[in-house]
């Protein structure tokens, strides 16, 4: 037994483009994901590290190896299956939002909860989980009535609603600019504070700096696999730009 | 996914695309209208007929005469005058109560008839004194004349509602005196010859009831005597009746006097072999079968014209559902990253083509019954009973709802099998 929440062991994806190109992104990856981590993935484009996401986040599935997500094996599910795992255990932040916008604020977070989990508390959790966000004062807004900050927070509040094993943020500043982006990495650690495992895909420097493991990919396979000594505090970095705008 | 959440989801996304829902509804709109018009004019075009034959008498055998077949050669009923009173009387005798009534009628063609400066031209038909029984017609005013008029050849009528205020006016005509006029050597019309008229003087002795029209023929504008009266007095023509009608006591009953009444007639005529029979027998069920055979196949038409301006209504659906799922393609990704499973996607989308059709459906029902009121209200149709049966409401929701799913499950099978990742990164 291991009290990881990712347990991946020799993971393998390879794609195929057109009759007869194949390209192998992912050639035998390791690695474990203990609770209450926040860990970068960097690398360069092609490195596999959105197949990694994919596979992590149970959107894909891999070709071998086994992946084991809190506790329950899921090599080998079938699309309904993984849609139930995906529901319970992971929550997913990406870089373009993906809010609906015909649903306000307060409907793109009830989402999850549509397809599993308790529907009774529905409207509370949602709005607790908002609250969570600082964004308790715009429930009812559409995401075009809201900033790009903002539209990110909801998705981070839509991430936590059935308190998921895992927070899989797929470069969640890419589209911020620095303020938004320091907001919502002073979020992310501070639900990391709160015990929630957070992974992290991104190829800024700075951003993986305010994680406390950061994995680097090339070519399909784990490059670096390090602990940041000291993670820069976005809250810091928040007051300074306060301090800076004064 | 709750059922609740599946219906919410879908009335918002149709009343995002309000236009577009509305053009698509459209289709299925015109569709169900046209199924219900159609099938509710048609059944009151049916309605009609039958009501049109019953008001000539129900359960009613009629005995025409026509010639026999001669070594294959068939005469022309028309000229055929084989069948006489003492036919009926002979019928009358044999089935008794077993019949509920019967009567002979003679044509006496059209006459000019006149009353105090008044004038009016009308048919005369010499009857029998049970026409009132056979052909379920009241007498309004009086009496119709009897088996003892009948004898003396009394020169005694009975007037249609219609001639009697030609004539009469509000005054009530019963023991006043007509003057029927016909020329001589024509047919009744003035002509050249007209200044020799013959003039024959009746005693009018009842008045019938209000009956209607039937076929374009008004009814209520003719003049009843007796049968013998006819023969004797107006035309000459004896024992050439040129019809005999028999009621049956009930319309089940109907089938067994039709072949009393043949084999009455086969024996009374001497004739062995009743293909060449020189009468013929018909009842109203042959005759109510045979046009209803008609008006439904007319019926039958009118609906399947509907059906396949329903059918283009359900490609309609289809195509929109498909602009629909490629459209959201991205919602699509996401429902499915946060937990949706096929099922779901699919009921969802499925739900909103049932919307679509299923309120098609409901307007196109409101529409029919309106269009059918404006039938209602043009003057030619004024006497169609139309008729929107509750089976053909519940036909129409049905089928609309069905479209909704038969032309909605592809698009939505090719929503719920999108996969998540190509779903996600869809622009």
């Amino acid at each position: 037994m291991t009290d990881s929440v990712v347990q991946l062991r020799g993971i393998t994806k390879t794609y195929r483009i057109g009759r007869d190109i194949t390209v192998n992104a992912l050639r035998g990856v390791d690695l474990d994901v203990r609770p209450a981590e926040f860990l970068a993935i960097m690398g360069p484009s092609g490195s596999g590290k959105s197949t990694l996401m994919n596979v992590l986040g149970c959107l894909d599935v891999a070709d071998g190896g086994t992946y084991v997500l809190a506790g329950e094996n899921v090599n080998k599910l079938s699309d309904d299956q993984l849609a139930s795992i995906r529901n319970k255990h992971i929550g997913f932040v990406f870089q373009t939002y993906n809010l609906l916008p015909r649903l306000n604020a307060i409907e793109n977070v009830e989402l999850p909860l549509i397809y599993g989990g308790d529907r009774n508390a529905r409207r509370q959790r949602a709005l607790a989980a908002l609250e969570q966000v600082g964004l308790g004062d715009r429930i009812h807004h559409r995401p075009s009535e809201l900033s790009g900050g903002q539209q990110q927070r909801v998705a981070i509040a839509r991430a936590l609603l059935n308190d998921p094993s895992m927070i899989l943020a797929d470069e969640p500043t890419g589209n911020l600019d620095s303020r938004s982006s320091a907001e919502i990495l002073s979020i992310f650690q501070r639900l990391n504070d709160l015990g929630k495992t957070v992974v992290m895909v991104t190829h800024e420097p700075d951003v993986a700096a305010h994680c406390k493991r950061v994995v680097r990919m090339r070519d399909g396979l784990i490059a670096h696999d390090e602990l940041v000594p000291r993670p820069r505090r976005a809250e810091d970095e928040l007051l300074v730009g306060i301090g800076a705008a004064e | 996914m709750k059922l609740y959440d599946s219906f919410r989801s879908a009335l918002q996304s149709l009343v995002v695309n309000k236009l577009r829902s509305a053009l698509t509804m459209l289709g299925v709109v015109i569709g169900v209208a046209a199924v219900i018009a159609m099938v509710s004019v048609g059944n009151g075009a049916s309605q009609s007929v039958q009501n049109t034959i019953l008001n000539l008498g129900s359960n009613l055998v009629t005995v025409s005469p026509s010639f026999g077949s001669d070594n294959g050669l068939k005469g022309a009923g028309a000229q055929a005058q084989n069948l006489t009173l003492d036919d009926m009387r002979s019928i009358q005798d044999q089935l008794g109560s077993s019949i509920a009534a019967a009567e002979a009628e003679q044509q006496a063609g059209r006459w000019q008839v006149t009353v105090a400066g008044q004038n009016t031209n009308t048919s005369v038909t010499g009857v029998t004194e049970d026409y009132p029984v056979v052909r379920d017609w009241g007498i309004d005013s009086g009496d119709f004349f009897t088996t003892s008029d009948l004898s003396i050849n009394a020169q005694v009528a009975v007037l249609g509602a219609t001639t009697a205020t030609n004539l009469f006016g509000d005054i009530d005509p019963v023991g006043q005196t007509v003057q029927l006029r016909q020329a001589f050597g024509g047919g009744g019309q003035s002509g050249a010859g007209a200044q020799r008229a013959r003039i024959l003087n009746f005693r009018v002795v009842g008045v019938l009831g209000v009956k209607g029209s039937t076929f374009g023929l008004i009814r209520d504008d003719q003049i009843l005597v007796p049968l013998t009266t006819a023969e004797h007095v107006l035309t000459g023509r004896l024992n050439q009746v040129s019809q005999i009608v028999i009621k049956a006591t009930s319309s089940d009953t109907m089938e067994l006097t039709t072949s009393d009444v043949n084999n009455i007639l086969l024996q009374r005529h001497n004739i062995d072999d009743p293909a060449s029979a020189d009468f013929s027998v018909t009842n109203q069920n042959d005759t109510l079968a045979a046009l209803s055979s008609v008006t439904g196949t007319f019926t039958l038409l009118l609906g399947a014209i509907g059906g396949i301006s329903l059918l283009v209504g359900g490609i309609g659906i289809m195509n929109i559902m498909l602009v629909s799922v490629n459209e959201r393609t991205r919602e699509i990704g996401i429902r499915k990253a946060v937990g949706a499973r096929r099922g779901d996607i699919l009921n969802q989308f499925l739900i909103e083509a049932v919307a679509l059709t299923g309120l098609g459906g409901v307007i196109g029902i409101l529409l029919g019954w309106a269009i059918t009121e404006v039938v209602h209200r043009i003057p030619q149709a004024a006497s169609l009973p139309l008729l929107i049966t509750s089976g053909t409401v519940i036909i129409a929701v049905g089928v609309s709802v069905a479209i909704g799913v038969v032309f909605g499950l592809y698009p939505a099978m090719r929503a719920a099998r999108l996969h998540p990742i190509q779903a996600l990164r869809y622009e």
